[in-house]
């Protein structure tokens, strides 16, 4: 398969994918029990103006009819109005919580990438010696904590022993995320902390598998120097299944973001979904849940073409010669 | 079985692994009889109490529960979850895992499509939303939800472990004396996957007790009274300067749980997928 | 006259520790190479001939250690640090492997992979390195070598492969090449080629050889001195005449004896086995290795066992002189008549009516068997023989029934088989049996032999009794030189050869007209294939039944068969009894492939065809003749237009080619084997 052909093919699995799962988000919150209507407007509400309100909302309206009006919306960049919030659109308070998630992924992203993938690239050159079982261990341990524990445990340590961090990332009324850069520090470790253990095994695994293979022995035995051998010969193809892997886990991050901005009452875009279950906030369940599985499909896309292009294998075609 | 336990023997994390899994079942089959509060009983006299003071172990938390026999009572619905959720998911992993795989094609391409639909979102985040909407989470709901998050996954392992043994010569060699389908996926394959398929398994056990953890946390998992331990975290994390021990202590049952089990799950996998 | 040694290798010792114990990989391994010359060293799996490589270029695994001492040019190998072996490695040793494909970085261009050797060794511009690398590979015949160089290994083929490894090797002009089966991965004819070329470029680059291989007729054809290891010890060296002709070890003599070779075949000769099989040696055994297999031990073999010469430049181990039972002794075939079974109304055991299969979906289509007509009688063994990729294995398992065939019509005993064994009737499941290649991936790991065994007869023959079964399988067991004991044994706990055997047990517990054999002994070491290929001949003698034996060697199809069919992508080249397609090939594919087998008589040397090219991309719809493009004897246009017709050598023979009956004579009379 050529790689446009390949791009293409998975353009279109990703665009499935997104109006699938937009239908499956959609029919979930519909199951929701309760009538819509009856928890906007409370138990006390009469029955003549429940019956008003899902006029006005055209919640009588067929399943597809609705759905379809849902979808447009959306397409139009229109995310709806909040139901627990009276009055209030989406957009104006989604993006700005969507920046900051992204701002806190990224610091978390930049941190431990490098990191893992060299001390998961030392461990897999030095296999079986001691810094392996070391940095091995570490690995499993921090993947093994969900982010809340990891959280606390740097929060009993940073904040409430050193007092070094504040033990809440809110945001002061009136200022912004990039004032109190230092409210990012524990979330970002928190998180960094089980994917380093995720990621740094990945790569001492596949980096053990690489210098095992015949054309690094090849390359030794051509009398290359070892430092030499690891970099120009081993790294590239050992690097590539851990790009999958940092692609694929994405969603793991996502998912983490919730408890670590829960955790820390984080203004993000978890902590808003998790506002938004709490108080059964239909658009606003909708809007995070289907921003989450874009963002987390996108990145499996970037992920298969960045591997595919930097796999000659998949890049060039074979000729016969 | 005695190279297992030979290699056992060798392995002094998986021993230390086991034997604090053996302790928390231990805890979870004994323990309730053996401490001396319940979950709910309220000591309104010692609200707060450090560890070690009146009687109690870990200390109490604000509406002066002991905090020991909270994590001890919770050990049980924690391990009983996780158990449950990992037999079930693999056991719809390898169905769902097994059909795709065997057939191939057109079987094989709609099974993974759909997997891979279901993949696209986090299955944190599918649980979470799933518990949050239908509200009241029991043991019940719990399991099945996270169950059917995990499904895609273990249903990915067992189609793999398949694979590999799918175009072996002794699946021909069955096919050509006429066995049935099933069969041919449950008697001449399964055997062989038992190594994957354990691995699985414990690696699952660990996973769910992590999205546990974290679902109570989140506030979306057993409702109180029931002791949780995600729960306990979040209920005191306001008190966590005052009171350090009421949120550090659950958390450290959660860390020495899931460590545990990944430590003897890394040796099973390296017992039991690398030596073959 | 003594020159010096370019590597003299002095009593070195391997061995590996593992958990559990210590294990000897080389014993006293005593071995020289002299300038420009060629040494074969001869060895079943497991014997320690890679394991002797890896340790002249000091890279063993970390629980491996090595004592002795290895002199290249006088220089202790063992005795220099890492950084000093560099120096050697690649540019004075180089080495070549098996797997060309795997030893190259698939994501690195060829052209940079050729360039770094020289410029680490030489200090080589980059420039300087690729031109360097572009001569290197125009002296390996390389057409393209400019456009080479920019491809990464996944676009090449793999004889093309292996022809860049050995460029690589030769960049820095080496003293010493050492060859680890180099041609074991590739097919006949482009292994052919490969070794033409090999001695070719030692005599242009006065190298020394090292060359490694299980094969004897390629060890044969490349090495002027031959030494013979077995479990880790080197029993016999020599000269590669005096080896063949005066072969003094009971190894030697048992391993040059059980290989079926030309003129060899089963109605006058059984071949030799060697009972028993390799096993591990542990630290505290001594003597010969040999001594647990050896027919002709005595109290000797432990004490006065060690290398001795025997002739000028002949030295072996095992001194004492069996000279009755070499090479002359050959088992006795029992004569006898083969029982008839089957119907007797139907002549023919299999008929194949222009049988078609293809894989993949339009436009990428691959024609594994592309329109194959044939008629197999009763009682006879058919070989098939083509390289891998003629649809060999493809066609055996259509008539076994894996796949259906696409097209066309298959008839086993009169009944119309041309579908799936899922719409098989029992009947024709139980006559129609399949052994394949790998007998480790036939035997379901986690059954015991009795459930593998037991499973077909109450499948298929309804023996529903588990006594009954088990007293059959004892039965049928002991005809495969299995004792008693195996029946609760797992796959796992056999050798190779124990492996196979038991396969074979379980086809012939249901007594099936046909069998099937794909590549039944290319996994087996030499001395374990010549008993399962006696062990195949006994049991058709004794049932009745049919083969089709397929196979890429054409040694042991020669032995085997009673007609053989020679195929090339997915089409019949040539068929007719064993002599006529042997003795008298009227084909130029047959022609090449018969002068590509490496004969194991030093003796006989005869000038290879050297093929062009790689077979065609399957999925290639052929309009003309399959093979045009790498015909030696091509006519012109109409090769690649018409599809050769079929020509009537005999009533029994035929071929399918366009060439004048003059031609095909000339190639008949120059003769194969």
């Amino acid at each position: 398969m050529s790689f446009m052909k390949r791009f293409l093919s998975r353009l279109g699995f990703m665009a499935l994918t997104v109006v699938a799962m937009s239908f499956l988000i959609f029919l979930l919150v519909e199951i929701m029990p309760g009538d819509v209507a009856q928890t906007v407007l409370g138990q006390a509400a009469t029955e003549e103006s429940v019956a008003a309100l899902r006029e006005t909302m055209k919640l009588n309206d067929p399943l597809m009819v609705r759905y379809g009006r849902w979808a447009s919306g959306y397409i139009q960049g229109d995310l709806g109005e909040s139901l627990y919030m009276r009055g209030v659109q989406i957009n104006s308070i989604f993006w700005r919580r969507v920046g900051h998630s992204m701002l806190l992924a990224l610091s978390a992203l930049i941190f431990y990438v490098p990191l893992s993938i060299f001390l998961g690239v030392l461990a897999g050159v030095r296999a079986g010696k001691f810094s392996d079982s070391v940095i091995s261990f570490l690995g499993l341990a921090t993947m093994a904590l969900p982010e809340f524990v990891s959280g606390i445990l740097l929060i009993t340590v940073f904040s409430v022993n050193l007092n070094l961090l504040p033990l809440t990332s809110v945001i002061p009324i009136g200022q912004t995320l990039w004032q109190n850069l230092e409210i990012l520090v524990l979330p970002a470790c928190s998180i960094t902390f089980v994917m380093f253990g995720y990621v740094s095994r990945m790569q001492r695994s596949s980096m053990i598998g690489v210098m095992n293979s015949d054309y690094v022995r090849a390359a030794i035995l051509k009398g290359m120097p070892k430092r030499y051998v690891i970099f120009r010969h081993a790294l590239k193809n050992a690097l590539l299944p851990t790009i999958t892997i940092i692609g694929m886990n994405m969603g793991w991050l996502f998912g983490g973001l919730i408890v670590v901005e829960t955790l820390f009452g984080f203004p993000g875009l978890g902590s808003l979904t998790m506002t938004a279950i709490k108080t059964r906030d239909i658009p606003l369940i909708e809007a995070c849940v289907l921003f989450i599985t874009i963002i987390f499909v996108f990145s499996t896309f970037i992920t298969d073409m960045m591997y595919s292009f930097l796999n000659p294998k998949i890049r060039f075609k074979r000729e016969d010669l | 079985m005695n190279t297992f336990y030979l290699q056992l023997k060798k392995s002094p994390l998986a021993i230390i692994g086991l034997s604090i899994l053996l302790l928390w079942i231990f805890a979870a089959l004994f323990g309730p009889s053996l401490v001396s509060y319940t979950y709910t009983e309220m000591d309104m006299h010692n609200q707060l109490v450090s560890p070690g003071e009146q009687g109690h172990l870990l200390g109490t938390d604000a509406l002066g529960r002991d905090v020991f026999s909270r994590i001890i009572y919770g050990s049980r619905t924690i391990l009983t979850v996780a158990l449950l959720t990992s037999l079930l998911s693999s056991f719809a992993g390898i169905i769902i895992g097994f059909i795709a795989g065997y057939f191939g094609g057109l079987v094989d391409t709609f099974f993974l499509r759909i997997m891979d639909i279901l993949m696209a979102i986090p299955p944190l985040v599918l649980s979470m939303v799933v518990l949050g909407i239908l509200g009241n989470s029991t043991i019940l709901s719990l399991t099945i939800i996270v169950s059917i998050a995990y499904t895609p996954a273990t249903a990915r392992v067992a189609r793999g472990a398949l694979l590999t043994c799918k175009n072996t010569e002794y699946v021909d060699a069955a096919r050509i004396r006429g066995e049935s389908n099933i069969f041919i996926m449950f008697v001449e394959i399964l055997p062989n996957t038992i190594g994957p398929v354990i691995v699985e398994i414990t690696a699952r056990f660990a996973y769910s007790i992590m999205m546990i953890a974290s679902l109570g946390f989140l506030g979306v998992g057993l409702q109180p009274p029931t002791p949780d331990w995600g729960m306990m975290v979040i209920e005191n994390k306001s008190i966590i300067r005052s009171a350090p021990w009421t949120v550090v202590y659950p958390s450290l049952a959660i860390a020495s749980l899931v460590i545990a089990i990944s430590l003897f799950s890394d040796f099973l996998s390296k017992v039991m997928i690398n030596e073959n | 006259m003594k020159t010096e040694n370019v590597l003299e290798i002095k009593e070195l010792n391997v061995h590996y520790t593992t958990l559990t114990t210590t294990v000897v990989a080389l014993k006293d391994v005593s071995l020289h190479v002299g300038p420009k010359e060629a040494l074969g060293i001869i060895g079943e799996s497991g014997c320690g001939k890679s394991t002797l490589s890896y340790a002249i270029m000091d890279y063993l695994p970390l629980n491996g250690a090595s004592t002795g001492q290895i002199l290249f040019k006088g220089e202790d190998l063992l005795a220099l640090s890492n950084k000093e072996m560099q120096k050697f490695r690649g540019n004075r040793i180089a080495m070549v492997y098996q797997n060309p494909y795997s030893s190259l970085n698939p994501s690195l261009t060829i052209g940079f992979q050729l360039e770094e050797v020289t410029m680490f060794h030489r200090g080589f511009t980059r420039e300087k390195a690729r031109e360097t690398a572009i001569e290197t590979l125009i002296d390996l015949h390389l057409g393209d070598a400019v456009g080479i160089v920019k491809r990464y290994p996944h676009q090449i083929s793999g004889g093309m492969q292996q022809r860049i490894c050995i460029a690589m090797a030769l960049l820095c002009r080496p003293d010493l090449m050492i060859l680890d089966e180099p041609t074991t991965a590739l097919d006949v004819t482009t292994e052919a080629v490969i070794l033409d070329l090999i001695l070719e470029l030692k005599e242009k680059y006065d190298m020394s050889m090292i060359y490694i291989s299980h094969d004897i007729g390629v060890v044969n054809k490349v090495s002027d001195r031959i030494a013979i290891m077995y479990r880790g010890e080197v029993v016999e060296t020599g000269d590669k005449k005096a080896i063949f002709d005066d072969p003094q070890h009971p190894y030697t003599r048992a391993l040059i004896n059980c290989i079926p070779r030309s003129g060899v075949v089963k109605e006058h000769v059984k071949l030799n086995t060697i009972p028993g099989y390799v096993t591990r040696r542990s630290a505290e055994e001594s003597g010969c290795p040999f001594v647990a297999r050896c027919e002709q031990k005595n109290s000797t073999c432990e004490e006065q066992y060690g290398m001795k010469e025997w002739a000028e430049n002949h030295y072996t181990a095992c001194d004492r002189a069996y000279a009755t039972d070499v090479p002359a002794k050959k088992l006795q075939v029992d004569e006898g008549s083969i029982p008839d079974t089957g119907d007797a109304e139907h002549k023919n055991v299999l008929e194949l009516d222009n049988v078609y299969r293809y894989f993949g979906h339009a436009g990428k289509r691959v024609r594994a068997v592309d329109g194959i007509n044939l008629t197999m009688e009763r009682n006879s063994v058919l070989g098939v023989v083509g390289e891998s990729g003629c649809g060999k294995s493809t066609m055996g398992h259509t008539v076994t029934g894996l796949y259906p065939p696409t097209k066309g019509r298959i008839l086993f005993d009169g009944t119309d088989i041309s579908v799936s064994w899922r719409k098989r009737s029992p009947d024709v499941l139980k006559n129609l049996q399949l052994i394949f290649q790998n007998p480790g991936r036939s035997l379901n790991p986690s059954f015991t032999l009795e459930q593998i065994i037991g499973r077909p007869m109450k499948k298929l023959l309804g023996i529903e009794s588990k006594q009954e079964r088990r007293k059959l399988i004892i039965d049928i067991l002991k005809k495969v030189d299995l004792g008693e004991e195996y029946i609760s044994r797992k796959p796992k706990q056999l050798s190779g050869g124990e492996m196979q055997r038991a396969a074979v047990a379980r086809a012939f517990s249901i007594s099936p007209n046909l069998l099937v054999c794909d590549e039944p002994t290319s996994a087996l070491d030499a001395s374990v294939q010549a008993s399962v290929l006696n062990l195949l001949v006994d049991l058709q003698k004794e049932s009745g039944a049919s083969y089709m034996f397929i196979s890429h060697d054409l040694n042991v199809i020669n032995y085997l068969s009673d007609q053989i069919m020679v195929m090339y992508l997915g089409r019949i080249c040539e068929y007719g009894t064993k002599n006529e397609v042997v003795g008298s090939p009227h084909h130029p594919y047959t022609e090449a492939l018969l002068s590509a087998v490496p004969d194991v008589d030093p003796t006989k040397t005869r000038g290879t065809i050297r093929l062009k090219g790689a077979p065609p991309n399957p999925t290639q719809k052929i309009v003309g003749c399959p093979f045009s493009g790498r015909c030696h004897r091509k006519i012109g246009k109409i090769c690649d237009t018409t599809p050769p017709p079929k020509v009537d050598i005999s009533e029994t023979h035929y071929v399918y080619c366009h060439l004048p009956p003059h031609e095909m004579d000339i190639i008949a009379t120059k003769k194969g084997m």
